[in-house]
């Protein structure tokens, strides 16, 4: 009797919980499901059009004309492969969208380093002048970087121009395309590093500082404690930053468009996004574009693997 | 509630007028494609206008004019040329979003009109003007001997110079474009360009091309050819690499800018960039003595797209002259016309108002408006209206020798894929001419057809 009475409750916790979890486990779906939604018919419909116009020729006659688009097969594809023009842009942009990721995330962690060694009133200034720099708007932003540099009157050349036996007078940082993609390189980094500051100071405050104490105690310097106690705690902020700063840098399009409307039109002034805009959409072959832009978007996924990958097995072995 | 029940009365109106349009339009036997002024009646338009060109007062002139004619709202939209293109290509197709009416680059007309994009306007063709209207330009807007775009405004290139500099160093305007080019040599410094040029500035560059009766395109039987590597585009191009060299501190890069801006005195009065500059027509108003900052009606400074303020200039006769560019045939030199068509999209549900609106535009009141401002007007009839200044004189004089850039399908990818400043900018830079031109022209051969 006892020991019935001792099981029913039992069993019928374990019932309860059951459902519970069975619930729980049902739950979760249902409130993806609108997200899920949304973002199918957000993203999904315009990548479904561009696989599909990646095969077509699509130019002027069928956007304007409303000409039914032929199917070509592979032939966007293949033109867009033996482009030695498009090769040159592609591996230009990733070469910049790699230095400029690295250096903004350097300068970024090397801020927030700052910010922790520093005292309150200057930590303040610094992270209001940080915001104000990430809440300017890009064209803005641009446009007064694109005056700093100017030819003739840029406060650059001015100011490099004081400095004895260095002739600046006039020098065309736009003219050439090693010296446009270091403005381009020093504008962009300008405005992303306040976002890898904050979200490295975020994930600073969150390393122990007994541990730090310990580590000091125990004869460990300041780049020892950096190395093997604060970089293992803030890797996993650091590593979804960089690759933030990755994708971002491999898409940048306004930053360079505004500096080609001050500079050169050529494409040796192109990046992927501006080269893809410029045949595709001004150039009225949205079936090369697509072909295109479906190449940045296998390399964007290619970039993410590395990591998603990482997060997945992170995900196991907790 | 009350919002949608408003709505759904106007919808009833609306369907109401329209219906009534159509009956009237019917009863007067008018096809659709002709005018329909009763359809137009309360027909609410819009207009795309590019860039600034088109002065306030002309725009308010038409904003009255149509409400007058039908009682609807004209709307004006100012598009940037730079965006203009892509926003042209993304919103024709698009019955809920295109303009009714727009005003397109001549050099564009091209690939609309053979794409479709465009109302068939040869039934009012006549009464808008018919033959006086600038031919290049018709013709630039036509398709199988019918037109879909319309002249709106010409402009043309001429020359302006700082006699007060040509003066200086005993210098007279030339006569030929030899003696141009020897001439703007003679005036370069390390400080000051003889002839502000840029590189990439092919618009202007290839004028050069045209004195040498170079083209940049040729039509054989249906099909157009790039024609860079032609003997005479060869000479031009050959022409346009040594003036560079020889008279230009122009980056390579610099593109179809704002040249009037070197040939000032600064605001505080220091020396200009150049001697000489080529520019459209409509640059005179920009050209002179510093007499301020423009200001508006409110008394706040006026700023430009780059945030600095508008300066207004007064033109000052004992510092600056015009002339046409010559040739070297003792006319002037033909150069690259300026300016721009006007077409109604196809996809619009409002074709009657936007006929109206064509009416009104290609009246000789504000015909006479344009001249007046300095635009060279559609019908030729009205070119007197431009005066009979200097500016008007060389203005009327380099556009009688003008050209257009070639009426082929995909011109307008051309220009969009910036193919000729790319290669303009080359020849400039010193690059090899012959070989460029032979890898331009298969560049463009490519899409030159559509």
């Amino acid at each position: 009797m006892t020991s019935t009475l001792q099981r029913t409750p039992r069993a019928a916790i374990t019932r309860t919980a059951a459902t519970n979890r069975r619930r729980k486990a049902f739950a979760p779906y249902m409130f993806l499901i609108p997200a899920i939604g949304i973002l199918l018919f957000g993203l999904g419909y315009p990548v479904i059009w561009q696989v599909v116009t990646s095969f077509q020729k699509y130019g002027a006659m069928q956007q304007l004309g409303g000409q039914a688009p032929p199917f070509v097969g592979l032939d966007n594809y293949i033109a867009v492969a033996t482009s030695p023009e498009f090769w040159g842009v592609a591996i230009r942009s990733i070469v910049f969208c790699v230095v400029t990721a690295a250096i903004t995330l350097v300068i970024g962690m090397l801020l927030a380093l700052l910010m922790t060694a520093i005292g309150k009133a200057s930590r303040l200034t610094l992270q209001i002048g940080l915001l104000l720099a990430w809440a300017m708007p890009v064209v803005a932003a641009t446009t007064v970087w694109i005056w700093l540099f100017d030819r003739r009157r840029g406060a650059v050349n001015y100011l490099l121009d004081l400095i004895p036996g260095v002739d600046m007078n006039r020098f065309d940082w736009l003219g050439t395309p090693s010296t446009f993609f270091i403005v381009a390189s020093v504008i962009i980094i300008w405005m992303s590093v306040p976002f890898v500051a904050f979200s490295a100071y975020a994930a600073l405050t969150q390393v122990s500082e007994e541990v730090l104490e310990a580590a000091a105690l125990d004869g460990a310097a300041g780049w020892q404690r950096f190395r093997s106690i604060i970089f293992p705690t803030i890797r996993p902020v650091i590593a979804i930053v960089l690759l933030l700063q990755l994708i971002w840098d491999l898409r940048v399009f306004t930053q360079i468009t505004i500096l080609q409307d001050a500079g050169s039109r050529s494409a040796d002034f192109d990046l992927l996004g501006t080269y893809i805009y410029k045949s595709g959409v001004a150039g009225l072959d949205f079936g090369q574009g697509s072909a295109m832009a479906l190449f940045v978007l296998a390399l964007t996924i290619a970039l993410s693997w590395f990591y998603i990958r990482s997060l997945l097995k992170e995900d196991k072995q907790s | 509630m009350m919002k949608s029940k408003l709505g759904a009365l106007a919808l009833i109106t609306a369907s109401a007028i329209a219906l009534a349009g159509c009956s009237s339009g019917a009863a007067g036997g008018e096809a659709a494609s002709g005018f329909d002024a009763a359809g137009a009646k309360g027909q609410d338009i819009t207009f795309w206008v590019m860039g600034g060109d088109t002065p306030q007062e002309l725009r308010d002139y038409l904003i009255s004019e149509y409400k007058a004619a039908t009682g609807g709202t004209l709307t004006i939209e100012e598009q940037s040329w730079g965006d203009a293109l892509t926003k042209l290509t993304n919103q024709l197709p698009d019955a809920k979003n295109t303009p009714d009416v727009t005003e397109i680059g001549n050099t564009w007309s091209p690939t609309f009109t053979n794409a479709g994009s465009f109302t068939d306007l040869s039934p009012i063709y006549d009464d808008l003007g018919g033959d006086k209207l600038l031919k290049s330009f018709v013709e630039v807007g036509e398709v199988d001997g019918k037109q879909y775009a319309l002249p709106y405004y010409f402009g043309s290139r001429y020359i302006t110079y700082r006699k007060d500099i040509w003066d200086a160093a005993g210098l007279t305007v030339p006569t030929t474009l030899d003696e141009f080019n020897d001439d703007v040599a003679v005036l370069k410094t390390s400080s000051q360009s003889g002839f502000y040029l840029g590189g990439e500035d092919w618009r202007n560059g290839v004028s050069w091309t045209f004195a040498n009766g170079g083209e940049l395109a040729t039509k054989d039987g249906d099909t157009w050819k790039s024609s860079l590597s032609d003997a005479k585009t060869v000479k031009g191009l050959e022409q346009f690499q040594q003036v560079f060299s020889d008279a230009s501190n122009a980056p390579v890069t610099e593109k179809d800018s704002t040249p009037w801006v070197n040939i000032n005195n600064d605001r505080d009065g220091a020396a200009p960039e150049a001697a000489t500059m080529i520019a459209p027509g409509w640059a005179h108003w920009s050209v002179g003595d510093f007499t301020g900052d423009k200001v508006d009606d409110a008394g706040q400074v006026v700023l430009d797209a780059n945030g600095a303020p508008v300066e207004t200039r007064t033109w000052n006769d004992a510092t600056f002259g015009v002339f046409p560019l010559p040739g070297n045939d003792g006319k002037p030199a033909p150069v690259f016309a300026g300016g721009s068509n006007l077409a109604i999209s196809k996809t619009s549900t409002k074709q009657a108002g936007a006929k109206e609106l064509l009416r009104i535009v290609f009246s000789s009141e504000y015909q006479q408006m344009l001249g007046k401002n300095g635009l060279g007007p559609a019908n030729t009839d009205e070119v007197s209206s431009l005066g009979d200044d200097q500016f008007a004189t060389a203005l009327i004089d380099s556009a009688l020798h003008s050209k257009l850039t070639p009426a082929a399908p995909g011109w307008a990818a051309v220009e969009g894929k910036s193919y000729l400043e790319e290669f303009f900018g080359k020849v400039a830079a010193g690059g090899d001419i012959k070989a460029l031109a032979k890898e331009y022209d298969e560049k463009i051969d490519k899409i030159i057809n559509g």
